[in-house]
C-alpha cells in the first residue's frame, strides 16, 4: 500500500486525503488539520429536543402525566432524533476535508464514555461531543476538566446521585480508572475520597454545577494531600500523579496506528506528552511524523467506520444515506453514542469476530453490487424514519488508470486497497484480470469491480 | 406447478438429511431414467487457458489435420480410436474407456456467433450467457439459483477454487467459493495448520476469515456424513477437488452446482509436452471421479461438464497454437446418451483460419437446465433452443 494512501485511511477514514497528504507532506497536513474551524451551530434537528433547564424539567413533567403510549410516542421520537445525530456526525467525518478533527473527535467519544442510552437527552449528548470537538487537540487536562463537568457525563456515571449524605462513587471511580491515571496509579480511599470531592456536581444549565445543599463540606485525603477539594482541584492533583501521560497515549497509539503498542513507545511519547504540559497538538505531532517515517503498516484492525466509509470513498456512493452507515456500524459493534459499556469499544481483535467478518464480506459483496447496506432487513424496510428506500440502487463507479495494463490496474488498487499481498494472491488477481485484458473493451470495469471485490474481501484489506 | 413439486422433493432432502425419509413411490420414480429428482448434480470442469480440441478429440482420419499442423499434430498409430473417424488424445484413455461404456458424449464443434480470442472476455461469455454479447453482471447458473433458490441458501453452488467464479455471481449469494476444501475436515486442525506470517494481527484476520466461509457447517456435516471411497484419486489439484466434490454429494449435500477449473491450456508454445500433462491431469482425475460415482451408484444424478472458453487455431504457430474459436465439449455421467454429437470439424472450410462453431454453448447450458435441473432456460435469459440428442 502506498504510504500516503496508509496515512489518509489512519488520519481519517479513507484514501481521500492521500494526495493532499502527498502534495503538502505530512506535517503541513496536521497544521491544516490542527487549523479547521468548529462549525458551533445547533443542528436542526436538534430544534424540537429539550435544551434548558426549564425544559428538561417539563419534559420530564410529561412523561410522568402522560399515558405509557404517549411516553413510548416520545421516547421513540428523541431516539430517532439520536439517529439523525448519527448521521449528522456520519456526514462530517466523511465530507471534512481534513477529517483529523472528526476522528480524534471520535477516539474522545470513546474515551469519555456518555452514551445517550443513559443520557437521554439529546441535545446533551450533542454538547458533550461539541466540547470534544473543540478540545480535540487542545489540552487533556483542560478537555478532562471540561468533559467531567458536562451535563452528559454527570448523569452517565451517576453522579446526579452523588450526594454528601449518600455518596456515589461511580465517576470518581472511573475519572481514575478509565478516564486518566488506569488501574494500579490509585487506591480505593482515593475512590472514596474523590465521591465527596465530586458530591453534589449535577445538571446544570449549560453544564454541570454543584448543588449547594448536596455538596461535601468537610476536607478529605486525595493522592496524600488534605483539602477540601473540588472537582478542578481534583484534577489538578491527578494530572501531577507520575503515571498520567502513559493510559492516554496507549489509547491514541491503539486507536491511529497500533492495535498492541509496544510498551517502550508507550513511555517515550507519554514522556514526551508530560514535557509538553499535555498538549495533544505536539503529542500527536509527534507521535505520526515519527511512525509515518516507520516500515509500520498492517498493524491495526479497521474499525467498522473506517471499513464502510473506506468503500464508499472508493466506490463514489454519492450522499450516502448516513443512517444506514449507521445501522451498519451498530451491527458491526460500533455503534455510536452507544458503547456498550463505559470502558468503550475496545477495538483491536475485538472489532472482528466471525459474524462481523461475514459481514464485512457480504456487504462488500453487496456494495459491488450496486446494493444499498443492510438491505432487505426487516428491521431497515418497515422503518418509517428512513427517508431513503434502501433498497435503491447504488450508483457504484471505481477509479482506475485506463490506460494500464491487468498488471498495472491490479497494482493501483493494491496501493489503495492493501497493505501487503502475497504470490498466490497475485496469482489469483492475474486470474481475475488476465494478461489479455484491455481497459478499453466495453464492459471492462465490471473485471475491475470484480478483482476489487475479491481484494476487499482478502484478510489483508481488514488491516492499516 | 412443477418447480413446486420439485422445491418440495429439495426441500424433503435438505431436511431429513438426504432421501432417506422420501416415500418408496418417489424412490422407484428417481430409479427412471431421466426422471429428475433432488439431488441431482452438475460438476463443471472448465479448461482455462482455451483447450485445444483438435488435438483432443482429433479428427485423425482427415488429412488436413495433419497438414495444417506439421509439428504438433498427433499419428495415427498413438490416438485413441473413437468412432466416425474421430480419436482421443493418447493421455484421454479414461475418456475413451467411459465413452465406451457409454456414459461420455462428444458435442462438437461448440461455440458461439462473432467469436472473441480474448480469454478474458471469452471466458465472461461463457460464464454469463449473454444473448448479443451484453455484459452482464451475474452468471448464467447465478441467475438460475436466484430463481431455483427461494431464499437465500449459500450451499446451493460450490466453486471449489481460489477465487469467484463469474458464472455463480448472482443477485443473491447462493453459491460459495472454497479454496481449501481440506479445511472442513476439522477445525482444530487447519488452525493449526495455517501458516503463521510474521504479523500477529494478519495471523489473527486470517484464522477468521478461515473459519467463516458461509455454509461451511453444512459442508462439514456432509464430509462427516459421506461414505469412504474407496477409489484412489491422483495427487493433483484437480483430483483433490473432484474428490472433495464427490464426498459432498456423498454426503448428501444437496448443492445443484459444483464448478472447479484447471488452468494451463494456453499452449502457445511448446504445446506437445504441456499439453500432454495437462490433458493427463485431467482424464486421471475425471475418470477417478467418475469410477467413485460410478462404485457409489450415484453416476446417474452426477452430470460432469468439460468445457473451455475457446479452441486454438487450426495451423500451429511452429511448436504451439494461437487462440482459436469452436471446440468440443464432453459430458459425462447423468445418464447422457453416450453419442458424438455434431458434425466432425470441417478443416476445408475455415474462418480466418479457425473453426466455424456449429452448436451454441448456450443450447448445451439450455439441455442441461432443461433435462438435469427441470429448468427453463428462457427464464434466465438464455434463448437457444436446448440441444437434442444428449440426455
Amino acid at each position: 500500500m502506498d504510504n500516503h494512501t496508509l496515512w489518509s485511511l489512519r488520519l481519517g477514514y479513507s484514501g481521500k486525503q492521500s494526495k493532499t497528504i502527498e502534495k503538502i507532506g505530512l506535517k503541513k497536513f496536521l497544521e491544516q488539520s490542527y487549523d479547521t474551524k468548529v462549525d458551533s451551530k445547533i443542528p436542526d434537528f436538534l430544534e424540537n429536543s429539550p435544551k434548558s433547564l426549564d425544559e428538561y424539567k417539563e419534559l420530564r413533567k410529561k412523561y410522568k402525566t402522560s399515558s405509557p403510549d404517549e411516553v413510548k410516542e416520545m421516547r421513540k421520537k428523541e431516539g430517532q432524533t439520536s439517529f439523525d445525530m448519527k448521521a449528522w456526525w456520519i456526514a462530517k467525518m466523511n465530507e471534512d476535508e481534513f477529517p483529523l478533527r472528526e476522528k480524534m473527535t471520535c477516539f474522545w467519544h470513546n474515551h469519555y464514555v456518555s452514551t445517550f442510552q443513559k443520557v437521554k437527552v439529546n441535545y446533551w449528548v450533542f454538547q458533550h461531543n461539541q466540547i470534544l470537538r473543540e478540545n480535540a487537540f487542545g489540552n487533556f487536562k483542560i478537555l478532562t476538566k471540561k468533559i467531567i463537568q458536562s451535563n452528559a457525563m454527570v448523569r452517565y456515571l451517576d453522579n446526579v446521585d452523588n450526594r454528601k449524605d449518600k455518596l456515589n462513587e461511580n465517576l470518581s471511580r472511573e475519572l481514575l480508572e478509565l478516564f486518566t491515571l488506569g488501574i494500579g496509579n490509585y487506591t480505593e480511599d482515593d475512590i472514596k475520597n474523590g465521591a465527596k470531592g465530586l458530591a453534589g456536581l449535577g445538571i446544570g444549565e449549560e453544564n454541570a454545577v454543584y448543588r449547594r445543599f448536596f455538596e461535601y463540606d468537610e476536607s478529605f485525603d486525595y493522592f496524600g494531600k488534605k483539602g477540601n477539594f473540588k472537582i478542578e482541584e481534583m484534577i489538578d492533583i491527578i494530572f501531577e500523579q507520575p503515571n498520567i501521560p502513559y493510559l492516554i497515549t496507549r489509547k491514541i497509539l491503539k486507536w491511529f496506528i497500533y492495535d498492541n503498542p509496544k510498551d517502550e513507545l508507550v513511555q517515550y511519547y507519554g514522556d514526551y506528552f508530560k514535557k509538553m504540559k499535555f498538549e495533544i497538538q505536539p503529542l500527536l505531532t509527534k507521535i505520526f511524523t515519527e511512525e509515518f517515517a516507520k516500515n509500520n503498516s498492517g498493524s491495526k484492525i479497521k474499525n467498522p467506520l473506517e471499513y464502510s466509509l473506506q468503500l464508499r470513498n472508493e466506490l463514489n456512493i454519492e450522499n450516502p444515506n448516513g443512517k444506514l452507515i449507521a445501522f451498519f456500524l451498530k451491527e458491526q459493534g460500533m455503534d455510536l453514542f452507544n458503547q456498550p459499556n463505559v470502558k468503550g469499544w475496545d477495538g483491536g481483535n475485538s472489532w472482528l469476530t466471525s459474524q462481523v467478518f461475514l459481514q464485512r464480506n457480504n456487504v462488500a459483496d453487496m456494495l459491488c453490487n450496486g446494493k444499498n447496506l443492510a438491505r432487505g432487513k426487516k428491521e431497515m424496510d418497515e422503518n418509517s424514519m428512513m427517508k431513503q428506500n434502501p433498497n435503491t440502487l447504488l450508483n457504484v463507479k471505481l477509479n482506475w488508470n485506463k490506460e494500464g495494463n491487468n498488471k498495472e490496474i491490479i497494482a493501483e488498487l493494491k496501493n489503495r486497497l492493501l497493505f501487503q499481498t502475497d504470490e498466490t494472491e497475485q496469482k489469483d488477481f492475474e486470474k481475475i484480470l488476465k494478461y489479455d485484458f484491455d481497459s478499453k473493451t466495453e464492459g471492462s470495469e465490471y473485471a475491475v469491480m470484480r478483482l476489487f471485490n475479491f481484494m476487499i474481501k482478502t484478510p489483508e484489506f481488514q488491516l492499516i | 406447478m412443477k418447480m413446486d413439486r420439485r422445491r418440495f422433493l429439495t426441500l424433503t432432502g435438505t431436511f431429513t438429511g438426504g432421501s432417506l425419509l422420501l416415500p418408496d413411490f418417489l424412490y422407484s420414480f428417481g430409479a427412471q431414467n431421466g426422471l429428475v429428482l433432488g439431488e441431482q448434480c452438475v460438476i463443471f470442469v472448465q479448461l482455462n487457458g482455451g483447450n485445444d480440441g483438435l488435438n483432443t478429440f482429433i479428427p485423425f482420419e482427415d488429412a488436413l489435420y495433419y497438414n495444417l499442423r506439421p509439428t504438433i499434430a498427433l499419428s495415427k498409430n498413438e490416438v485413441l480410436n473413437s468412432s466416425k473417424g474421430m480419436a482421443f488424445h493418447p493421455a484421454l484413455k479414461g475418456f475413451a474407456s467411459m465413452q465406451q461404456s457409454g456414459d461420455l458424449s462428444v458435442i462438437q464443434n461448440v461455440g458461439y456467433p462473432n467469436p472473441v480470442r480474448s480469454h478474458f472476455r471469452s471466458q465472461e461469455i461463457w460464464q454469463t450467457a449473454p444473448t448479443n454479447q451484453e455484459y452482464l453482471n451475474d452468471g448464467w447458473l447465478g441467475r438460475y439459483l436466484d430463481l431455483q433458490c427461494k431464499e437465500h441458501q449459500p450451499t446451493a453452488g460450490i466453486n471449489i477454487d481460489s477465487i469467484d467464479n463469474l458464472a455463480l455471481k448472482g443477485e443473491e449469494a447462493n453459491s460459495i467459493t472454497v479454496k481449501d476444501p481440506n479445511r472442513f475436515k476439522t477445525k482444530s486442525k487447519s488452525e493449526n495448520e495455517s501458516l503463521l506470517s510474521n504479523n500477529p494481527q494478519l495471523d489473527f484476520v486470517r484464522k477468521i476469515a478461515n473459519s467463516v466461509v458461509e455454509g461451511s457447517n453444512d459442508i462439514q456435516k456432509a464430509v462427516a456424513k459421506s461414505a469412504v471411497s474407496d477409489v484412489v484419486y491422483p495427487k493433483t489439484g484437480l483430483a483433490k477437488n473432484l474428490e472433495w466434490i464427490s464426498k459432498l454429494i456423498k454426503g448428501n449435500l444437496n448443492s445443484k452446482i459444483y464448478y472447479t477449473s484447471l488452468g494451463g491450456f494456453d499452449t502457445h508454445d511448446n504445446q506437445l509436452a504441456i499439453h500432454k500433462n495437462k490433458l493427463k491431469e485431467l482424464n486421471d482425475a475425471v475418470y477417478s471421479l467418475y469410477e467413485d460415482l460410478k462404485k457409489s451408484q450415484q453416476l446417474q444424478n452426477v452430470t460432469i461438464v468439460v468445457f473451455s472458453e475457446f479452441g486454438r487455431r487450426v495451423k500451429d504457430n511452429g511448436r504451439g497454437t494461437d487462440h482459436g474459436t469452436a471446440a468440443p465439449m464432453f459430458i459425462i455421467g447423468g445418464n447422457n446418451r453416450g453419442k458424438i454429437i455434431g458434425n466432425n470439424p470441417n478443416l476445408s472450410d475455415l474462418d480466418n483460419g479457425d473453426l466455424k462453431y456449429e452448436i451454441d454453448f448456450r443450447s448445451v447450458y439450455a439441455s442441461i437446465l432443461k433435462n438435469k435441473l427441470a429448468f427453463d432456460a428462457s427464464e434466465i435469459g438464455i434463448q437457444n433452443k436446448a440441444l437434442e440428442g444428449l440426455f
